[in-house]
């Protein structure tokens, strides 16, 4: 028994278990064991479940975006996410935009409300829009590679991630300038 | 654990029945306390059967599995020379391609929103919003098809309003 | 008592008592080292007071009287100045897994992680991140090791050979490599964002990577009922390649790589 032994009642049990059996019922027992104030108590498994469980629904949870440190591969990741949703949104709205409100969203009327917004929010709608397409298209074609199985390690990983964010660096300026 | 040889052996026994009492006593009045029968909440502390029982698995399904993964990962692909395609000729003179790739775009985005909702909104933890958005997500791809289907038919076309858009 | 002492033989130095603790022998030093303060700072939640909520505590301790790992540095706390901070621990080199926590953000063990010996920065311990914490950096692992069990994590082959053990040639081996040396510390899956929020239907990259381990052993016949169980949206697919599992891991394992795997095999078989 793990117990006895860890309460150091060992020793004590073992002697009065192998001693002659007239002694086992006598007063000697009970004075070679020593007393001990810690008390068990039986219960049936269900009941001990409930006293786990208990203590279970009181533990806190560990802390963590907010303590994890910023990395490239799940900065690349969520940032992927974001800039994917983000499209989806304004290709949604444009959409559902052109099919509730045709006249609003004609190509004549976005094109014109586009041409006569000053130039600096022109240079700034182009980068809002050529930023998250290039990063979410060269890091959609690295998980495209991830996925035929090559570029796994963690080498590969972030090399094909900083080359990922040249390309969109390269590519945005190129499409907001030079295009 | 119920080790109770312990109390047995180095205890008088009167004590040992009057713990026994007093245990089903508190366990009496707390017979309707929620925390004694916690309920079972996906992502929560307290876990389905023992700690010695394995996690389930929910029925095999191809289809929600890897035909899904398969499919999304080739849309994704056709998605590259379908974008190149469709600039480098002019949306007006190829509206096919222009389609194509309008139709592709959008079932990409509802995959893309589909996987962001099970990460974040999925129906075992959220009832309500869960089934919500998922058909609201649903809906809304429906209408842009629509809608993108009739800005290709009606109008210019999505290749040659963006080109146009940039260069306004 | 006088001569029993004289006659026995002397141990310690003279100058020092017969026994003394170990770190008195700073005092034996040649140069006295320089003090070198580092402050640590430590999640610490109590269970016997459980609507507290969990702190940051932070202790001072001296790096040039502490050993290189952080573990040390626990450990010295532990001892020297607040016995109730309480910690997993076994085998101080990084082969049990025991002392998984998040060290300045990242998930390693504590005793292979090195402390910085930059006194002008703090350093941060929490446990292992979105686990249910049973006291200060103790997690509660029980789901971690019920999805390990749920993926059979032994062989399973219906023909045994007559005689002898199963044969496999050292090519079949090698492709074991990088996949049996996962100690279960629980760091991968930890770092996991999808495993935060799906912890319960994800079976997280180390049962992944098991799963795997035991799909590509070529003494193992049931790789098909393996990947079969897979099939479903939420225990392999979550994975969206985020790769925090391999760059954590402190035993510099690839689940990512082996999850792939799984998803290619999945995908054209």
């Amino acid at each position: 028994m793990m117990s006895t032994r860890a309460l150091g009642l060992g020793p004590s049990l073992r002697k009065a278990a192998f001693s002659p059996k007239i002694l086992r019922n006598s007063l000697v027992l009970r004075n070679a064991v020593q007393r001990r104030s810690i008390q068990t108590v039986k219960m049936p498994e269900s009941k001990t479940m409930e006293i786990l469980n208990r203590q279970r629904l009181r533990r806190p949870s560990s802390p963590h975006f907010t303590i994890y440190q910023p990395q490239l591969t799940w900065l690349g990741s969520i940032f992927n996410r974001v800039t994917g949703a983000a499209l989806g949104v304004v290709l949604y709205g444009f959409s559902i935009g052109y099919l509730f409100a045709p006249e609003s969203f004609s190509s004549a009327h976005v094109i014109e409300t586009v041409a006569g917004l000053p130039d600096a929010i022109k240079y700034f709608g182009k980068f809002a829009l050529a930023l998250p397409a290039t990063f979410h298209t060269f890091n959609g074609i690295r998980h495209l590679v991830w996925d035929t199985g090559k570029w796994l390690s963690l080498e590969g990983c972030y090399r094909s991630g900083y080359a990922v964010l040249a390309a969109t660096g390269i590519s945005t300026l190129a499409l907001v300038f030079y295009y | 654990m119920a080790s109770s040889l312990l109390v047995r052996s180095t205890l008088p026994r009167a004590l040992t029945q009057r713990s026994i009492l007093r245990s089903t006593a508190i366990q009496a009045r707390h017979a309707t306390d929620d925390a004694y029968n916690a309920a079972y909440i996906p992502g929560g502390p307290v876990y389905k059967g023992t700690v010695n029982d394995p996690t389930t698995f929910p029925p095999p399904s191809r289809a929600n599995g890897s035909y899904h993964w398969a499919f999304e990962r080739l849309l994704a692909a056709s998605l590259i020379p379908m974008t190149a395609a469709a600039f480098a000729t002019s949306g007006t003179a190829h509206p096919i391609v222009d389609g194509l790739l309008g139709v592709s775009l959008v079932m990409h985005t509802h995959i893309g929103f589909d996987s962001i909702l099970v990460d974040y909104l999925h129906k075992r933890k959220f009832p309500i919003i869960g089934p919500t958005a998922k058909w609201t997500l649903r809906a809304a791809t429906v209408a842009s098809l629509v809608g993108i289907y009739q800005f290709n038919t009606n109008d210019i076309g999505l290749t040659e309003l963006i080109v146009k858009v940039w260069h306004a | 008592m006088q001569s029993l002492l004289s006659r026995a033989p002397r141990l310690a130095p003279r100058h020092l008592p017969a026994r003394a603790f170990a770190t008195t022998s700073a005092r034996l030093q040649a140069e006295p080292k320089p003090v070198l303060m580092k402050e640590f700072k430590i999640y610490r939640w109590n269970p016997d007071e459980p609507e507290k909520k969990p702190t940051l505590q932070s202790y001072h301790i001296d790096l040039n009287q502490t050993g290189p790992m952080v573990l040390d540095a626990l450990n010295k706390i532990k001892n020297e100045v607040d016995p109730t901070l309480t910690f997993r621990r076994s085998c101080r080199e990084g082969i049990c897994g025991s002392c998984a926590m998040n060290i300045d953000g990242q998930n390693t063990l504590a005793c292979l992680c090195r402390i910085d010996r930059d006194a002008n920065k703090d350093m941060k311990i929490y446990p292992l991140p979105h686990m249910y914490i049973v006291k200060d950096l103790v997690p509660d692992l029980t789901l971690f090791y019920k999805q390990y069990k749920s993926i059979k994590p032994y062989l399973q082959n219906d023909n045994p050979p007559e005689k002898g053990e199963y044969l496999q040639s050292p090519e079949d081996r090698k492709k074991l490599d990088g996949l049996y040396e996962c100690i279960l510390c629980a760091c991968c899956s930890t770092s996991c964002p999808s495993y935060w929020w799906n912890q319960d239907e994800y079976l997280g990259p180390a049962a992944l990577l098991h799963a795997y381990r035991w799909i590509a052993d070529s003494r193992d016949s049931y790789a098909a009922e393996r990947k079969e169980v897979l099939q479903n949206e939420m225990s392999l697919y979550r994975c969206h390649t985020i790769f925090n599992c391999a760059r954590t891991c402190p035993k510099g394992l690839n689940p990512a790589a082996a999850i792939a795997q799984i998803k290619l095999q999945l995908a054209t078989e």
